[in-house]
């Protein structure tokens, strides 16, 4: 099944078995590469540098948790797609992740490997339209300058 | 709310049970979820691998391409089947501590090998601790104690809870247990804040609590109390404010003779 956009999820999880397990659907599955961590500090460091479209976390994480992480990954790039992986109902902090981290999505373990797969395809297509939004935005206020230029040199030709 | 008559005590014993139900639950589903929800996506992706592998050797020539391919999908295969086993032994160990928790499958005394009781509470508060506090375990050789374990079970909860939520942090649990000359005895000593020698007096009173204002509250160390008392041991506690306290239980090896078996917490004799 072709995707439209091929990018980069980052999976953050303590536990290595989940890690494992999304990376071999992802890999198996999916054209799109993955960066795994198991420390959120890593991933916050990783996603410093790296080109990183969307972003997988688990909630209950020792260091940090997964809304504190998602939060932190909202600050430091606005246009990456935040999805939080849940091992137990909790409408509290779905609610408090929604608003504070202002999330993409919501999912909880176990988690169907199709959903998965649609929600992160959904996240790539929302993080390459921001890009792109985000693109032409600059792209006019660049033409918007030129054409302010132009207009004050006119008026100095005429004044 | 303070419980004075003994309808209400028991009406708020039963209560902190549940309540303690009620977390132990919660808790378990988010521990079992973790390994399930591998399983359910490895499960799903060996599924998508065998259809690759039986359509790639449907044909009467494999080619180099596809050779590289189906040694990709038996390395992935290789990696899943090891979280497998892992997974599996994961929740095998959970249900097994739950249900020897409980003791569904016993009669209501028992002789009960301690350290199992205790493991099986550690086992079932792990999602607790994370990995912010550390046990350590100073394990005797301890002769079997009879006792009605499901009630025992629920002290080693209470007392091993309480240590947990005592530890703001990182923090150490050590569990130690020795043979004593009225029977055994366990201590359990937390690295916590402490608790103020003020409020020693009123520890194992009603509603002590420092969890908030809620139903089933303030009652696990009563609870404890009574439970101990029944066996026919003691409980005693020693705290310094910011840096830790012991509870230690001591037990006779055989139960009282005034024991009677239907003597449940839930229901004290008038």
């Amino acid at each position: 099944m072709p995707e439209r956009t091929a990018g980069t999820v980052m999976i953050v999880d303590d536990e290595e078995m989940v890690l494992t397990a999304l990376r071999t659907f992802l890999e198996l599955e999916t054209p799109w590469a993955v960066r795994e961590f198991t420390s959120p500090h890593d991933a916050l460091e990783a996603l410093a540098t790296e080109r990183i479209d969307v972003v997988l976390a688990d909630f209950m994480m020792p260091d940090m948790d997964g809304i504190s992480f998602l939060k932190e990954v909202r600050g430091q790039k606005p246009h990456v797609s935040r999805i939080l992986l849940t091992g137990y109902a909790d409408v509290e902090n779905a609610i408090r992740a929604i608003n504070e981290a202002g999330l993409y999505h919501y999912l909880e373990k176990p988690w169907d490997n199709e959903h998965l797969r649609m929600v992160i395809r959904n996240g790539m297509e929302r993080s390459s339209l921001v890009n792109e939004l985000d693109a032409r935005i600059s792209a006019l206020e660049q033409a918007n300058g030129e054409l302010l230029e132009v207009r004050s040199r006119l008026i100095r030709m005429f004044l | 709310m303070s419980p004075e008559s003994p309808t209400d005590i028991g009406d708020a014993v039963n209560s902190a049970k549940l309540s303690t139900l009620g977390m132990l639950v919660a808790g378990v589903a988010h521990e079992v979820n973790t390994p399930l929800g591998a399983l359910a996506s490895n499960h799903d992706v060996i599924k998508r691998a065998m259809g690759k592998l039986q359509d790639i050797l449907a044909d009467e020539v494999v080619d180099e391409t596809e050779l590289a391919e189906v040694r990709r999908i038996v390395r992935a295969l290789d990696g899943i089947l090891k979280v497998n086993d892992l997974a599996v032994t994961r929740v095998l160990e959970l249900v097994g501590s739950l249900r020897s928790f409980g003791r569904l499958d016993r009669s209501e005394t028992d002789r009960l090998d301690l350290h199992e009781g205790i493991d099986n509470a550690l086992v079932l508060l792990r999602h607790r601790m994370e990995r912010r506090v550390r046990i350590e375990k100073d394990y005797a050789e301890l002769p079997p104690v009879e006792c009605f374990p499901q009630q025992l079970n629920q002290v080693f909860m209470n007392l091993l809870l309480n240590a947990i939520q005592a530890i703001e942090g990182e923090g150490t649990i050590t569990v130690v247990t020795a043979p004593d000359d009225r029977g055994v005895r366990i201590e359990i000593h937390d690295t916590g804040r402490g608790i103020a020698p003020e409020l020693m007096e009123t520890i194992f009173e009603p509603g002590f609590t420092t969890k908030g204002n809620r139903v089933g509250m303030g009652l696990g160390l009563l609870i404890s109390r009574q439970i101990v008392d029944r066996h026919g041991g003691r409980i005693s506690v020693r705290s310094e404010l910011g840096r830790g306290s012991t509870f230690m239980v001591t037990l006779p090896l055989e139960l009282p003779i005034e024991s009677d078996a239907g003597g449940t917490p839930s229901d004290p004799a008038p």
